[in-house]
């Protein structure tokens, strides 16, 4: 079986977003998640990928009918850490029982039950994209028929989060093999969110593959390309020694997932929350 | 061999350390604490099976996308959309094995206005329907029976219809929304059946007169594809809007007007128009121009629209500058609010740039020849609000006694007739006040494709439904001849067609904006405009009983169980209030239940814009009294030419 050459990405067109929902709902439904009555309440949801709504609008400048709204779908950033060799995303460095930890093709994994909800892990995430089971995971009724076999259901105390649906990959390999097809990089899959994107704004591929539409290299230089708080990137061209010495501290996300927008008060809001 | 007693002790001490520590190096206590967690915490695990893919379609608009079903044994476990369709297609499985769908046909055993039902046979049910319909038809009393269907038409809203028409009823409504209203329109000024169709696969510019086209509007799945086709083409695309939705913010150019003022919007765009030389070949079209040079001067509509003179020349001049030009009405997103009028003066800036009959046409639905029978109301607003009584109501998943500004009305009428029957999946507000209630199937269990999920109860289609009373019904029988309703599926079509000629309704424009302007002026108690705003996962209100809808919702609609509504800080300064202010609005109908502003500079000045499709008094545990409708205070003006209120704007007062 061949090495892992792999490493699985997402960039995300939030010019192309209309904010339908489809993404989120896909999320839920891939990933058996739990159905609260008051899921209307955002501190109390569990999900994995959040339709996050945002304006320019408290900038103290803008005013009425200088404002405009975007829809940013946030899910697990994927980060990378700043050694190839050995990635240390900020949440997989604090985990005491190796419950999370960074695949051979990049995905940080989370094993719920692994996991023994000390929480850490949600403290150290940059982008609040881990999600705590405070209480049972409830299906009422006949909503368990639509439960995914592929997914566990996570117990109550446990932290749950987007895997970039890495059990679809799993599903595909091992297709792949039963068809006699070994190369582990032969397969290609397609997240919930990715398939269900109506506009196609959410692509997911392989950063490393250069005809891929998320080649990272590419993605680096290109103007509408943004990272989740991420303001760093920004030096990169700026004060490129200043960059050299920023990305080697301990906690430095390198997240692999990139959004693109040519508006600048959206790439101002999502790289560094700037005039909000 | 002898066994000292110091052997024999270290013998069975070798013995319970050896179990023991060989016991702690096995998975068995570790197997063991797993199973005591899952066994303490009750945890449930989806029964594996063979994994297989159904084609099949999403029903939920007049698109009807392809969809791939993939089956864990007879399980559905998840809808593939492949990057087409909408958030609907998705929900689907929510909708299929929601825990509270109807099961069996459902007969009323208390008074009307709860939910208070009793399981009854299908026979039975549809037994008694049909001896109703026959004996109404017998006694001459045809036109106490009604046939209301939900916004967009399909074959089981025209089996619907036919039972009503055959039977001899003029009494065939559908929910307000795009289809009813632009229909009237179609109807009015171009004297055929069908809603307006704009090509925006083929245009180059476009303007939309407050029609939320990426935020629920006409067909989502296909609206997705136009973005997508705008974006590589370039198409030069402007939104004419009071709040700042994504459809706006998704715009080359955001025309911001005072709420509900599209319409004398429009009026200055024609007068730039006909001041660059464009004319128009529709009749009356010499009173629209004297209408234009008399009374809506760009200054005019400048100073009522809110506009700069500059704003509205540059609309007309993108509009001047295309070679395929569009323009829009039928403003909001799923649910859609305008009046004839409205529609009118957009048609003509069509018929001015050259785009009626090319890139703006009419789709009909057509169907099997049907009886010609001269209504007595135009709209199901209008029959509501009539004195016109109803004694068998045949309501096709629909919920117009929440959708309709004269909800509370309709309920007063539904209780005092004998037959009210509701097709629907999912109990919702109409059903409080209906008697019998007949479950549907989703378009999942139907096999459209040949392939369908296998039906959770013994439950029809509605159309299967319908086409049963129909066929026990002696009196209409021979004029349904299918045997099922994919039978009935094949029989119906939408047809697109061009249709070049415009009759102006121009007295009706006239009155239309001479009202607009008094309710944009309007000055004393009721000095806040209200506007509505919508969710596309809420839509018309449907989504809020999928709860997988719920975890979609921002913090500035619905918190738990409270609406939020918008408003503008410099208003809120004005008026005292501050962020999540607890307020009451009301408008000279009534007032709503408390709920709470949030400020963003996102609204007109003055202004309230109010989320729809929350305020359910009935629609499962999920959706039921989440938030407030505020149907019940908004206007409920009718327009004379389409029989639907127009709600779009209300003038309200805060407290």
């Amino acid at each position: 079986m061949a090495t892992m050459t792999r490493r699985w990405g997402m960039v995300i067109d939030l010019d192309k977003c209309t904010g339908c929902g489809a993404c989120n709902i896909a999320c839920a439904q891939e990933n058996n998640l739990p159905i609260f009555k008051d899921d209307s309440d955002v501190p109390k949801r569990v999900t994995f990928l959040d339709l996050i709504e945002v304006t320019n609008d408290k900038d103290p400048k803008a005013q009425y009918p200088d404002v405009k709204v975007a829809y940013i779908p946030k899910m697990c950033q994927q980060c990378s850490g700043n050694d190839p060799n050995n990635p240390q995303p900020p949440c997989v460095s604090v985990c005491p029982v190796v419950a999370t930890d960074v695949g051979d093709d990049g995905v940080v994994s989370q094993i719920w039950s692994r996991c023994i909800g000390c929480r850490y892990c949600q403290v150290a995430c940059p982008y609040e994209a881990r999600v705590f089971h405070w209480w049972k995971p409830r299906y009422e009724g006949s909503f368990k028929e639509s439960l995914n076999p592929d997914v566990s259901i996570a117990s109550r105390g446990t932290m749950v989060k987007c895997t970039f649906c890495s059990h679809i990959w799993k599903r595909e390999r091992d297709k792949a093999i039963a068809q006699g097809v070994t190369d582990i990089n032969a397969v290609m899959y397609t997240p919930a969110c990715a398939n269900a994107c109506p506009t196609n704004a959410i692509i997911f591929g392989d950063l490393n593959d250069p005809s891929s539409p998320v080649y990272e290299p590419k993605l680096q230089k290109d103007p509408r390309a943004v990272r989740l708080v991420h303001s760093i990137d920004e030096l990169r061209t700026k004060d490129p020694s200043e960059y050299e010495k920023r990305i080697k501290i301990k906690e430095y996300p390198n997240p692999k997932v990139y959004y693109l927008t040519s508006q600048q008060w959206l790439r101002d809001k999502i790289s560094g929350f700037k005039n909000s | 061999m002898k066994l000292e007693r110091k052997d024999f002790l270290t013998m069975i001490g070798g013995a319970v350390v050896g179990t023991g520590v060989g016991t702690l190096i096995s998975p068995g206590p570790w197997m063991g604490l797993q199973w005591l967690v899952e066994w303490t915490q009750d945890q449930y695990r989806p029964p594996k099976g063979e994994e297989k893919y159904l084609a099949s379609i999403c029903d939920q608009c007049p698109n009807k996308c392809t969809v791939q079903v993939r089956m864990i044994g007879d399980r559905a476990v998840k809808i593939e959309t492949s990057n087409q369709g909408c958030a609907a297609g998705q929900l689907l499985l929510q909708v299929l094995y929601h825990p509270e769908r109807v099961k069996t046909p459902l007969k009323r055993t208390g008074k009307k206005g709860k939910i208070d039902f009793e399981p009854v046979s299908w026979e039975s049910a549809i037994a008694d329907i049909s001896k109703k319909l026959n004996d109404a038809i017998n006694n001459k009393k045809q036109d106490q029976i009604v046939a209301i269907n939900p916004a967009f038409p399909d074959a089981t809203a025209m089996l619907n219809e036919r039972i009503a028409l055959f039977a001899g009823s003029p009494h065939v409504y559908q929910e307000s929304g795009y289809w009813a209203l632009s229909n009237a329109c179609s109807v009015a000024t171009q004297k055929t059946e069908g809603a307006i169709d704009y090509d925006f696969e083929n245009a180059d510019c476009v303007v939309s007169f407050g029609a939320r086209l990426f935020e629920g509007w006409g067909n989502p799945g296909r609206m997705h594809k136009v973005l997508n086709i705008w974006k590589q083409k370039g198409v030069k695309f402007i939104q004419v809007d009071s709040i700042a939705t994504r459809t706006a913010s998704l715009a080359d150019q955001w025309v911001a007007i005072k709420p509900g003022s599209e319409p004398i919007f429009a009026m200055g765009v024609a007068h730039y128009l006909l001041k660059y030389g464009r004319r128009s070949g529709a009749a009356n079209f010499g009173r629209f121009t004297e209408l234009l040079i008399n009374k809506f001067t760009p200054e005019k509509v400048s100073e009522l629209s809110g506009a700069s003179l500059e704003t509205i020349e540059s609309v007309a001049k993108a509009l001047l500058a295309a070679r395929r030009p569009v323009a829009v009405a039928g403003k909001g997103g799923k649910v859609v609010s305008s009046s004839v009028a409205e529609f009118a003066i957009v048609q003509t800036i069509n018929s001015m740039i050259g785009s009626l009959g090319n890139s703006v046409k009419v789709v009909t639905f057509t169907t099997p020849a049907k009886p010609a029978i001269a209504k007595k109301t135009k709209g199901l607003d209008e029959y509501i609000a009539s004195d016109m009584t109803c004694d068998i109501v045949l309501i096709n998943n629909a919920n117009p006694v929440y959708s309709s500004v004269y909800g509370q009305r309709l309920s007063e009428k539904l209780k005092k007739a004998s037959t009210v029957v509701l097709f629907t999946s999912l109990l919702n507000d109409t059903a409080q006040y209906a008697d019998y209630i007949f479950p549907t199937l989703t378009s999942l269990e139907l096999p459209y494709t040949g392939q369908a999920v296998t039906a959770r109860f013994e439950a029809k289609h509605a159309g299967d439904s319908l086409l049963a009373i129909a066929k026990n019904t002696s009196n209409i029988a021979a004029q349904f001849p299918w045997n099922s309703y994919l039978d009935v599926v094949k029989t119906v079509s939408f047809q697109t067609k061009n249709v070049a000629n415009l009759d102006i309704p121009i007295d009706n424009i006239i009155a239309k904006l001479e009202e607009l302007e008094k309710l944009l002026q309007a000055s004393g108690s009721y000095s806040i405009s209200m506007v509505p705003f919508e969710i596309p996962v809420v839509g018309e209100g449907n989504g809020i009983a999928l709860p997988y809808v719920l975890k979609a919702l921002p913090n500035t609609i619905l918190k738990g169980d409270t609406s939020w509504v918008w408003m503008n800080p410099v208003t809120a300064s004005k008026e005292g209030i501050s962020e999540g202010s607890k307020i009451d609005i009301e408008s000279s109908r009534g007032e709503l239940d408390t709920v709470r502003v949030h400020l963003t500079k996102r609204v007109a000045y003055d202004t309230v814009a109010m989320p729809i499709g929350f305020g359910h008094e009935e629609l499962t545990e999920y959706g039921s009294e989440k938030g407030v409708n505020p149907k019940p205070i908004m206007s409920d003006a009718l327009d004379p030419l389409s029989g639907y209120a127009d709600w779009w704007l209300t003038r309200v007062k805060l407290s």
